[in-house]
């Protein structure tokens, strides 16, 4: 008996199908019984207790019917916790005759240890089901995360007068944000900052086909209203129907500050003036919603002294545990009057973590972009105006060694760079402080070709070095004139590496770290790095 | 003397292990030879890349930048970088600029060869 009872077990196999399952034993082979959840005989099953007689049972079920068809006498229906979750079904006794009392009792002890065990394994099948269904999403974001990284900018653009910064940071289930330079003719740049509605891969592929566009026609159409009409055609017949985006586009010329724009639903740019904050209006429907759209097209000058600010949803709709928004007001207020670059990035997700407190589960991917324009009102640091200005040099009691130009050619501070070594050998400083002497005159030398005079080789740069008993001075002055020392970013490698800064701007960096002091002169024409390495800085620490 | 003076030879060791000798100058206009290099150590199975700078004659801050662009490179396709050869002046702004902490500086090939991997 018992071995019937257990081959019964051993049979009984889960299906497919809700609602509760059952095979059969003693030899008879029959196909599992499903029964409907519907079936009035789940009902009869939940509410009586111990083994029940199939050929007793006399109303209208399917299932019923089914059984007795299959040859099954005896079911003992399998509940825990008040649910059928499975059927013991037994054909007749092998001898023939009728179940006793003593193997219905057994029958019911059986099915009282096999519900719960049968329950416990139901429960871990649908587990590891779920696990495997949590994997299979963390593989998808991973997938998203890595498509979506692919296509934003490895660097930012270098545009000399202009001090570029951006921020991206995806929220867990990575959104659909994305940004971008674009280098257009004659010096100008394309940017572009987007978000794509819905999470995810599919987001992310959209993303990847919105960046394509953009990047394959930006060169060849003038005109970002062109240009975004040409994205929301090309987007609109393979987009998905419940997706679009939304992104900004415009053409900045960093010689002009000119900068054209047109936007297809994205967030406004704010425009950090004084302490004022203005908005870059221009209308559009977002990208794909609609073929045929046109789209606004505007024109404003970044002015010396300004900032503009791109920024996606992640940051103005961040929500505290209050559920109160921090608000695109607020964006506005705290740039007004606040310096702009990764100052400006800074100070705002200080702000943001002040909003949301600790604990804040990221809502949606997090982009700001800024570009500041130095000069005139601006917040940049410039020489004080007390400080004399080349004309003035030299200072008393020091010995010129050297006095040479070199024309603004990319290269040229190698020249500057043996010349001045020239000029020191007499002094017999120690080899490692010469070394440090000459990369700071070599990088000194380069921004002033780069950014001083703007690589035009007919316009030199003037070298003088000079010495006194206490320390060497070399002094670089390009023809600049009142270009204001940025407050560029500290490079740090590990931001550099996660690319959130430029791989390049180590250059003022290593100049403060090669030399004792650093001063810049600056007046109306002429543009002065002065270098001092005192002479008993063999041991020099950096 | 504006034209980019860097030349490069690229050794692969083993399928794991490659070494690019730089001779010449680390600067702005190094960065097709040395990207081009970099492709030619990285195989398939290629884990580390060895840089050796024992021909550096010079280098300057976009030449820095360069190597940052190197490395991000080879950690987005899970390589090491490591390096040997620089002089004293060199490995003070690998320090400087924390560059030591992503690139794996030893004296020796045989010793970044050796840690190379672990």
């Amino acid at each position: 008996m018992a071995s019937v009872a257990q081959r019964a077990l051993n049979r009984f196999r889960r299906r497919k199908a809700g609602g509760a399952e059952a095979a059969t034993g003693s030899g008879i082979q029959v196909a599992p019984v499903e029964i409907a959840p519907n079936d009035p005989l789940v009902a009869y099953f939940q509410t009586t207790s111990g083994a029940v007689d199939v050929d007793n049972l006399d109303f209208d079920s399917p299932a019923a019917e089914q059984l007795k068809r299959s040859g099954v006498k005896l079911v003992v229906p399998l509940v825990s916790q008040g649910e059928l979750i499975g059927l013991l079904n037994l054909g007749p006794r092998r001898s023939e005759r009728e179940y006793s009392g003593d193997d219905r009792k057994l029958l019911d002890t059986l099915a009282a240890h096999a519900a719960p065990a049968l329950r416990v394994a139901q429960l871990v099948k649908q587990q590891e089901a779920e696990v495997r269904t949590r994997e299979r999403l963390e593989q998808e974001l991973r997938v998203a995360q890595l498509i979506q990284q692919q296509f934003l900018p490895k660097e930012l653009p270098d545009l000399p007068g202009w001090q570029v910064a951006a921020f991206y940071q995806p929220a867990r289930q990575v959104g659909g944000d994305f940004y971008d330079f674009i280098d257009l003719p004659d010096g100008k740049v394309g940017i572009v900052v987007g978000d794509v509605t819905d999470k995810g891969v599919p987001a992310a592929l959209v993303m990847a086909t919105t960046h394509s566009i953009l990047r394959g026609e930006a060169p060849r159409l003038n005109s970002p209203g062109q240009l975004l009409e040409r994205a929301n055609n090309r987007l609109f017949p393979d987009i998905p129907s419940h997706m679009f985006v939304t992104c900004l586009y415009g053409v900045l010329d960093p010689q002009t500050g000119r900068f054209v724009y047109a936007n297809a639903g994205h967030n406004l740019p704010y425009v950090r003036s004084g302490n004022e904050t203005l908005e870059y209006r221009a209308t559009g429907m977002p990208l794909g919603l609609m073929a045929g759209m046109k789209y606004e097209e505007k024109e404003a000058i970044i002015e010396p002294g300004q900032a503009i600010l791109f920024h996606s949803d992640g940051l103005a709709e961040a929500h505290n545990p209050q559920r109160e928004m921090f608000g695109f007001g607020r964006l506005k207020e705290e740039m007004a009057g606040r310096p702009g670059g990764n100052a400006l990035i800074d100070h705002l997700l200080d702000r943001l973590r002040h909003h949301t407190g600790h604990g804040w589960e990221q809502e949606d991917d997090i982009t700001l972009v800024t570009l500041e324009r130095a000069g005139g009102e601006g917040l940049f640091t410039s020489a004080p105006a007390s400080i004399p200005g080349p004309r003035n040099l030299p200072v008393d009691g020091e010995n010129e060694l050297a006095s040479f130009s070199v024309g603004s050619s990319p290269g040229n501070e190698r020249e500057a760079m043996r010349r001045v070594e020239e000029a020191v050998a007499d002094l017999t400083m120690p080899p490692a402080q010469l070394e440090r002497l000459k990369t700071a005159v070599s990088e000194a030398t380069m921004n002033a070709i780069e950014h001083g005079n703007k690589n035009q080789a007919e316009v030199p740069v003037d070298i003088r070095v000079t010495s006194n008993g206490d320390a060497v001075t070399v002094y670089i002055t390009d023809q600049g004139g009142d270009q204001p020392t940025f407050e560029t970013p500290t490079p740090d490698i590990e931001a550099k590496l996660a690319g959130t800064q430029t791989p390049r701007g180590w250059g003022l960096f290593l100049i403060k770290n090669m030399v004792d002091e650093m001063d810049v002169i600056t007046d109306e024409h002429h543009h002065t790095l002065k270098l001092v390495l005192r002479r008993e800085g063999e041991d020099h620490d950096a | 003397m504006t034209e980019a003076t860097t030349a490069t030879s690229v050794r692969r060791l083993n399928d794991q292990i490659s070494v690019i000798d730089i001779k010449g100058e680390i600067t702005a206009a190094s960065e097709s030879t040395l990207m081009d290099a970099f492709n030619e150590a990285s195989g398939d199975a290629t884990k580390a890349v060895i840089l050796n700078f024992g021909g550096l004659d010079y280098m300057n801050s976009s030449g820095i930048g360069l190597l940052v662009t190197l490395l991000v490179r080879a950690q987005r396709q899970h390589q090491e970088l490591l390096a040997y050869g620089l002089n004293e002046h060199y490995r003070q702004i690998f320090e400087l600029t924390r560059l030591d902490e992503a690139i794996g500086i030893h004296d020796t090939e045989d010793s970044a060869t050796a840690a190379a991997g672990r």
